[in-house]
């Protein structure tokens, strides 16, 4: 066990921290569009200028090649910063980024990865279906083999950002007749392929809020030769990417939900000053145990670290998983308990309760907190599936 | 950075756990009685075996390590349900060893008891005054008690002493009433972060605590069959397991991870520690409950050993304040990012 971080590992801060000081995005984040897109991509583009892209990804596809602890001080140092959150980025630098270095051809690596470190490319997932959630192996999309292509029909929903992508993580049944898990394949779907078609879907946060939307398939052509990993083989190729969801990139959610704590701390005492002590009011205690919960938050992200540094592959990330978005949750909520009254209001300029219908989701996507409760108790705990 | 033992420190919790399982299985309780617990003959062997002065300086007769190899033997102990005397003899004798006494060696030899006075209402240490329940007092000849400012040891002749009967009939417990004692021994808050290092040692336990709840409830559900299955396949036994395992994670790793915040003097050690008695004691005191429920009718017997662990929970809870008191002194705290 140990806490302390080598001299080189604490330059790096030191360095990290200077750059995002001089360099973060005053601007505010726009909620959506082209806007929010292009905003996204000059930030992440930024980040590739400076030499801070890709901190633990390989050299030679544009990558600093350090280690996880370096890309867990970069995080911090990121949140601390308050630097944007890069959300269109995010599949593509914690999803299909770590799945082609870790099962892409040559040639897929050399042309994607260094595009989606220099901000040019925005990727989406095609994971979900409308008859495939939760049960994801259950997925029909087919893709049928005519030539050296793939022609796919079908259809995948609450695709995040799928309108403002470039390039799409598409899983496709390849063999009807295999066994669910072994007749998948994980393509690369170019957005801009004839016969997809797309259809807003507007989230709960306020009329007009479009996060995600449907795709439709209709003999989508696609080369054989964007399957990452073999054909039929992308069940696993899919839950290697599934993994990387839970790894050092958690712990910028956990400072910057430490951050939004501390200021919702601020907040109590100036509403509430003065009559008696915030630390005696009810309010008050919940503050105390979110700060606590949040300390065990960024623990438990370390111990994932801690975990995957030692080569220990296993379902423990779930368990931090868990635990993070319940507090998430209660966090949001907690900061409309803070303004009372005035949380029926959801003006544009302020995003507290923007935030706290958002946080709704966080206990959906990636994977329900139920899912995460069979995951553990059968993963972790060993115990006997129903 | 890294929240996992390192080679050396795997050694020393194998060897704890060893010693453990060979002499503390959780079972010697049942089979000790309803009363108290025979842990007291563990002491000398533990201090033989260089385990009572872990985190004392060599200089001063002890191991000369960090409260992070502490806190693996503590939780540990946690997961025994070891007495509280453990936390009595380790904090006892980082006092006596820091004030020179006499008893020091003794203390780290396991060869000397030590209780623990917990406050229940205002107290003075270094004036020698106040009200306290004494844990695991009885036959010790020094008993420790510590606050925001600092620690002291006593004598059990020091407290004007009252029986009561204890919620967790496994230790004894008193009152005890201390009005103008001088203390043997005290040792400022400004000279050792006594009341930190306490905190921590109590969230190990905790920890261990909780992680004993969660196995003895998941070994159950594997086990115990209904409508032709084992309940753990049920879902709404399966995801209560589940709970106490994201408890169990969350209050480890925090532990371990303000053990070394403490232990390097980091500016967020206080805070941490803090954390850490708040969110493991959170968890024991739940897993305890949930662990009740897994067993069903057995749960709630005194047959069961599940009750031990949420009685457990509550005492820990108690110790150097309760959740109420560790979140208010939480809140008032700087921020630590
Ligand atoms: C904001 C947001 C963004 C998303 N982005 C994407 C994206 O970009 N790409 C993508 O592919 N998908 C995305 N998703 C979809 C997400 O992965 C799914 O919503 C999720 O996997 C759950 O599937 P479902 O919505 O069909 O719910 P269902 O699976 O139908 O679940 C309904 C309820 O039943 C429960 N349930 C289901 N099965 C079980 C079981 N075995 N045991 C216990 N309870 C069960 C669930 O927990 C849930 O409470 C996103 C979702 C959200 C909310």
């Amino acid at each position: 066990m140990d806490l302390d971080f080598t001299a080189e590992d604490r330059q790096f801060r030191e360095d990290a921290r200077a750059w995002l000081m001089a360099n973060v995005t005053r601007e505010p984040r726009p909620h959506e569009g082209r806007e929010l897109r292009e905003y996204d991509l000059a930030w992440q583009r930024k980040q590739y200028e400076g030499g801070w892209a890709g901190v633990s990804w390989p050299v030679e596809y544009g990558g600093l090649g350090l280690s996880l602890t370096r890309q867990l001080i970069w995080f911090e140092e990121y949140a601390r910063a308050e630097a944007p959150d890069n959300h269109l980025c995010f599949v593509g630098l914690n999803h299909a980024g770590p799945t082609l270095i870790a099962k892409g051809s040559e040639e897929q690596k050399a042309y994607h990865l260094p595009r989606l470190l220099k901000g040019e490319t925005v990727w989406c997932q095609g994971f979900s279906e409308p008859n495939a959630g939760s049960d994801l192996g259950s997925l029909r999309t087919k893709a049928e083999i005519d030539g050296d292509h793939l022609v796919v029909n079908g259809s995948k929903i609450w695709t995040s950002h799928g309108h403002l992508a470039d390039f799409q993580e598409l899983l496709v049944r390849t063999d009807p007749d295999a066994p669910k898990h072994k007749g998948i394949s994980w393509v690369i779907c170019d957005m801009t392929t004839p016969g997809m078609d797309l259809r807003p879907i507007n989230i709960m946060t306020a009329p007009h809020h479009q996060h995600f939307v449907q795709v439709f398939y209709d003999d989508v052509r696609i080369p054989l030769s964007n399957v990452v990993g073999d054909l039929n083989d992308g069940w696993k190729v899919a839950m290697s990417t599934l993994g990387f969801e839970r790894g050092t990139a958690q712990i910028k959610d956990q400072i910057r939900y430490a951050v939004l704590v501390e200021r919702m701390i601020e907040e109590a005492r100036a509403r509430f000053g003065g009559n008696s002590p915030l630390s005696k009011d009810e309010i008050g205690s919940r503050l105390a145990q979110l700060r606590a919960d949040m300390a065990a938050a960024r623990a438990m992200t370390y111990m994932v670290v801690s975990r995957a540094q030692a080569g220990i592959q296993g379902s423990e990330a779930s368990l931090m998983r868990a635990m993070v978005g319940e507090v998430q949750q209660r966090a949001r909520r907690l900061a409309l308990d803070i303004i009372g009254p005035d949380a029926l209001e959801n003006p544009e300029d302020d995003d507290r309760v923007f935030y706290y219908l958002r946080s709704y989701s966080i206990t959906i996507a990636a994977g329900t907190a139920e899912v995460q409760r069979n995951i553990i108790g059968e993963r972790v705990l060993g115990l006997p599936r129903g | 950075m890294d929240l996992l033992p390192n080679d050396e420190q795997t050694a020393i919790v194998d060897a704890v756990k060893e010693f453990l399982v060979g002499e503390a299985p959780v079972d010697r309780l049942r089979a000790h009685g309803e009363v108290g617990n025979p842990d007291a003959a563990l002491w000398p062997r533990l201090g033989e075996l260089g385990f009572l002065g872990l985190g004392i300086a060599e200089a001063q007769g002890g191991a000369g390590l960090s409260s992070a190899e502490e806190v693996l033997a503590f939780r540990e102990y946690g997961r025994h349900l070891i007495s509280p005397a453990i936390l009595a003899l380790t904090l006892a004798a980082r006092v006596a060893s820091a004030a020179g006494l006499l008893a020091a060696p003794e203390l780290l030899a396991g060869t000397m008891r030590a209780g623990l006075a917990n406050q229940r209402g205002p107290a003075d240490l270094r004036a020698g005054t106040g009200v306290f329940h004494l844990i695991e007092a009885k036959g010790a000849e020094l008993i420790v008690a510590w606050d925001e400012d600092g620690a002291a040891l006593f004598r059990r002749d020091d407290f004007t002493i009252e029986p009561v009967r204890s919620t967790d009939a496994l230790v004894s417990l008193e009152r005890g009433t201390l009005s103008g004692a001088q203390p043997l021994a005290y040792l400022s808050a400004a000279d050792d972060a006594i009341h930190d290092r306490a905190r921590l040692l109590i969230a190990a336990l905790a920890a261990g605590t909780a992680e004993g709840a969660r196995d003895m409830a998941v070994d159950y559900a594997k086990v115990r069959e209904q409508f032709g299955k084992p309940i753990g396949s049920f879902q709404a036994v399966k995801h209560r397991c589940a709970e106490m395992a994201i408890r169990t994670e969350a209050a480890w790793s925090l532990t371990a991870f303000a053990s070394l915040a403490f232990a390097l003097g980091r500016e967020d050690s206080a805070f941490m520690a803090t954390s850490a008695k708040i969110v493991a004691t959170d968890a024991a005191l739940k897993n305890g409950a949930s662990n009740i429920q897994v067993h069903g009718a057995i749960g709630f017997t005194s047959e069961a050993d599940a009750h031990h662990y949420l009685k457990r929970a509550h005492l820990l809870d108690q110790l150097g304040g309760d959740l109420r008191r560790q979140r208010e002194r939480l809140l008032d705290m700087p921020s630590a990012l």
